[in-house]
């Protein structure tokens, strides 16, 4: 059996768990923002602001974030490894994307929490 | 395509929560023309990706994944996205 050590997890299976939970929860969270956006049209700085400064909002924004990065490597784990054959530009892309995406963490963490 | 789009989404929200300023430059440039039409291509790319996603999410539990449904299913999907894209482009303009 071919012992893969860049995907996420120890196993095949639990990305494929990563994925589908992950993937709930962004939808989850992208209907949320939707239904906001939709009930307030015209939406100002405070109302965001204090969207952003209620506790539940920000932890479901973190565990969005959280697996928005998971999603993200599971996937473009999955992409890169089914069309880049040439092992080491493979591995510059997958180091490209792994630093991508914890800059979009780190970024989205920033934001959030000093609200 | 997602990718990078996630990149500008970040950093909106990053912008926007700061302060008042980065939240009128956030407003500011996402009001002008080009910026609603990639917001509107970046709303377009999550919404076939969510419904796809939905789709799969399906196929995993077992159903549509015969010979017969799995091409229907993929019409539904292409056709609900077409919708969606619709609506998605009336709301942004």
């Amino acid at each position: 059996m071919v012992r893969s050590i860049t995907n996420l997890s120890r196993s095949g299976l639990a990305d494929w768990m990563v994925q589908r939970v992950s993937a709930v929860l962004l939808a989850l969270y992208t209907l949320f923002l939707l239904g906001i956006f939709i009930a307030n049209p015209g939406l100002g700085y405070e109302q965001w602001q204090h969207l952003f400064s209620i506790f539940w909002v920000k932890v479901f924004t973190l565990i969005t974030l959280l697996s928005l990065v998971g999603h993200i490597w599971v996937g473009m784990w999955t992409v890169v490894t089914d069309y880049i054959h040439n092992a080491w530009v493979r591995f510059i892309v997958l180091f490209a994307i792994a630093v991508t995406s914890f800059v979009y963490l780190i970024t989205g963490i920033t934001a959030v929490w000093g609200v | 395509m997602l990718f990078f789009a996630v990149g500008f989404m970040i950093w909106a929200l990053s912008n926007s929560l700061e302060s008042r300023q980065g939240f009128e430059q956030t407003v500011a440039i996402m009001t002008h023309p080009l910026a609603k039409f990639i917001t509107w291509g970046i709303l377009s790319l999550i919404a076939y990706h969510l419904l796809a996603g939905i789709k799969h999410l399906i196929m995993d539990a077992g159903y549509l994944e015969t010979l017969e449904t799995g091409p229907v299913a993929a019409k539904v999907t292409l056709a609900l996205t077409a919708v969606v894209i619709v609506l998605l482009g009336v709301w942004v303009w």
